[in-house]
């Protein structure tokens, strides 16, 4: 079982990101997933979080996740937001991160105790691919480096999810996961 | 059949769509919205040849939909929280005029303070409305109780509207896969609309929803209860035809490890799957727990509750809405009273209210309570399972501060 919690400003497409996650591991990974989005006044610019639990089983837990095997955060200036990207995980816990900024990064590791840490510029593969400020498919192309989805299966979920837009958002996904790095 | 995703909301949609309807009236509203929306995309697109009534409140929605399915089409409507609050008069009005509307509920705590998230006290304020009533524990099962309530409400014996109801947020908006039924294979369950008894026809004109006598009312009232009865029956059957048909079994009460357990917790709704883990995390523990899960709460299942927990000597009951002002919440005193001359011991909980979780480790707080009741180590429980200790405290204001 992962637990995966997803740490979001309104906008990013963090909700959504939540649902092609549990799209990729079901239907192309023959998994199971559950999830919960936990936001606000579902407004732009509020912190907004997503709780998702994947297994090779049904889950039958239907709650939150307290104790994330993986956080994921889709905007770097959530630190300095008053969210708490840190609460419920140990040191073995993941860190997937939007940034292209060394100086951030080891802010969260240094703050958070983050052993693991994967970054991406997540945005700059958005606005390259798709044109857009929504990072929300790159960052589904960085997770794949945490061993919870495989990369193929995010680029099928991302390119059946988005329509019109669907080959971006799946050129954005690879490229985010070809740009990923160890931090 | 085949595998799609859905959330919660989704899998409505696609049960409404595999219904059939002629008529479709829906006002949006959190965490509701996307049901009244791809209901939309669904007409425009052609996937669902419906009229679709634009509204300006849940009254019309219901209003409309009570009109129109009085002329022998099937209709959809949807809501949550105080839309279903608005429509509480006219939700009588289809229970009382024998129209069987299958309505999902997306369930979010009522006013005030406001709040978008999820608890049952809309559709716990409903419950003595008229309707049948049904709480879905999975995207799956919202999309399976909805395609049987159709069969359920509008069974010639019962011609009751039913609520699917489901949690705000933790189904409605969780993408899950479903095993989906073809659009032919869930046409030749459903079946296509038949109108009985009264209907609108310009050509055979009929009053209907008149002023009705004291001479008569009494009896009116007591068909629609036996319309009740006739549901109870009715549902276990049409179930069984869904389980034989599509694989899937649907129960009006579930019990999940009762067979030895000393102590079990009653829940509703989405909160149940999180209740299971728990009991098989204590089971490994070689502590027997159990659990039984309502999905069918109107007509309330009192003597199947009674035979699953008649030997279960600690019970705790979760409520998702307050019963303010009741002995207990309202599923505790179902409960209780379908318990009846046994000797279990039932403590009632509240808690999950506007969208606080219910966790696993509420759950572990709630079965290490009865767990100490049963080893007679405490005899009572925190009811109010997850409020603050600070609670009194909250937004009090300094008398006469300001003058």
């Amino acid at each position: 079982m992962h637990k995966v919690k997803f740490y979001g400003i309104g906008g990013q497409g963090a909700v959504t990101a939540a649902k092609i996650l549990s799209i990729a591991v079901s239907l192309h990974q023959n998994e199971y997933a559950i999830t919960v989005p936990a936001y606000g006044h579902e407004r732009r610019g509020a912190p907004v979080f997503a709780h998702i639990i994947v297994d090779d089983k049904p889950v039958l837990l239907n709650c939150y996740v307290y104790e994330p095997d993986i956080v994921v955060v889709f905007d770097e200036n959530l630190i300095d937001m008053g969210v708490n990207v840190g609460e419920g995980c140990t040191e073995d816990t993941v860190l997937v991160i939007n940034s292209g900024n060394e100086e951030m990064i080891q802010r969260y590791k240094d703050t958070y105790g983050f052993k693991k840490v994967y970054a991406c510029n997540a945005t700059e593969a958005a606005m390259k691919n798709i044109g857009l400020n929504i990072p929300n498919s790159a960052m589904l192309g960085a997770l794949a480096h945490s061993g919870v989805v495989e990369i193929e299966a995010v680029i099928s979920a991302v390119t059946e999810s988005f329509g019109k837009v669907g080959e971006k958002n799946g050129k954005a996904a690879k490229y985010a996961y070809e740009h990923t790095r160890e931090a | 059949m085949g595998i799609k995703m859905f959330d919660g909301n989704g899998a409505a949609v696609e049960a409404i769509r595999l219904a059939r309807p002629g008529v479709i009236a829906a006002y949006p509203i959190t965490p509701q919205s996307s049901i009244a929306e791809h209901l939309a995309d669904a007409v425009a697109e052609g996937a669902i040849k419906a009229e679709y009534i634009r509204v300006e409140s849940e009254h019309s929605a219901m209003s409309i939909s009570i009109g129109a399915q009085l002329t022998g089409v099937r209709v959809a409507t949807a809501t949550a929280s105080v839309g279903l609050a608005l429509m509480h008069e006219v939700c009588g009005v289809a229970a009382g005029c024998r129209v069987p509307i299958v309505m999902p509920v997306v369930n979010r705590s009522l006013v005030a303070p406001w709040s978008l998230w999820c608890d049952h006290s809309d559709t716990m304020a409903e419950r003595d409305t008229g309707w049948l009533q049904f709480y879905a524990s999975t995207v799956q099962e919202i999309l399976d109780l909805q395609l049987c309530a159709y069969r359920i409400s509008e069974h010639e014996d019962v011609m009751i509207p039913s609520m699917v109801c489901f949690d705000g947020f933790y189904l409605s908006h969780s993408m899950q896969r479903v095993d989906t039924p073809s659009d032919e294979e869930a046409w030749d369950f459903v079946k296509p609309y038949v109108k009985k008894n009264m209907y609108l026809d310009t050509k055979d004109v009929m009053f209907i929803n008149d002023l009705c006598p004291t001479v008569e009312h009494t009896e009116m009232k007591y068909q629609q209860m036996m319309g009740f009865q006739s549901a109870a029956q009715v549902s276990d059957e049409i179930f069984e035809e869904y389980e034989k048909r599509f694989g899937r079994k649907l129960q009006q009460v579930e019990a999940y490890r009762l067979e030895d357990a000393e102590v079990a917790v009653v829940t509703i709704g989405s909160m149940s799957g999180t209740g299971k883990y728990v009991v098989e995390q204590l089971r490994e523990k070689g502590i027997k727990a159990g659990l039984l899960r309502i999905c069918m709460f109107r007509p309330f299942p009192d003597r199947k509750i009674h035979e699953a927990l008649k030997n279960i000597p600690v019970i705790g009951v979760i409520d998702r809405s307050c019963g303010l002002g009741g002995a207990q919440g309202p599923v505790c005193s179902e409960v209780k009273a379908a318990m009846y001359g046994e000797s279990s011991k039932i403590y009632g909980y509240i808690g999950g209210i506007a969208g606080r979780d219910i966790s696993d480790g509420s759950f572990r707080k709630i079965f290490n309570e009865l767990l100490k009741i049963k080893d007679g180590k405490a005899d009572t429980v925190s009811t109010w399972f997850d409020v603050e200790e600070n609670a009194m405290n909250i937004r009090e204001v300094e008398t006469n501060a300001n003058v």
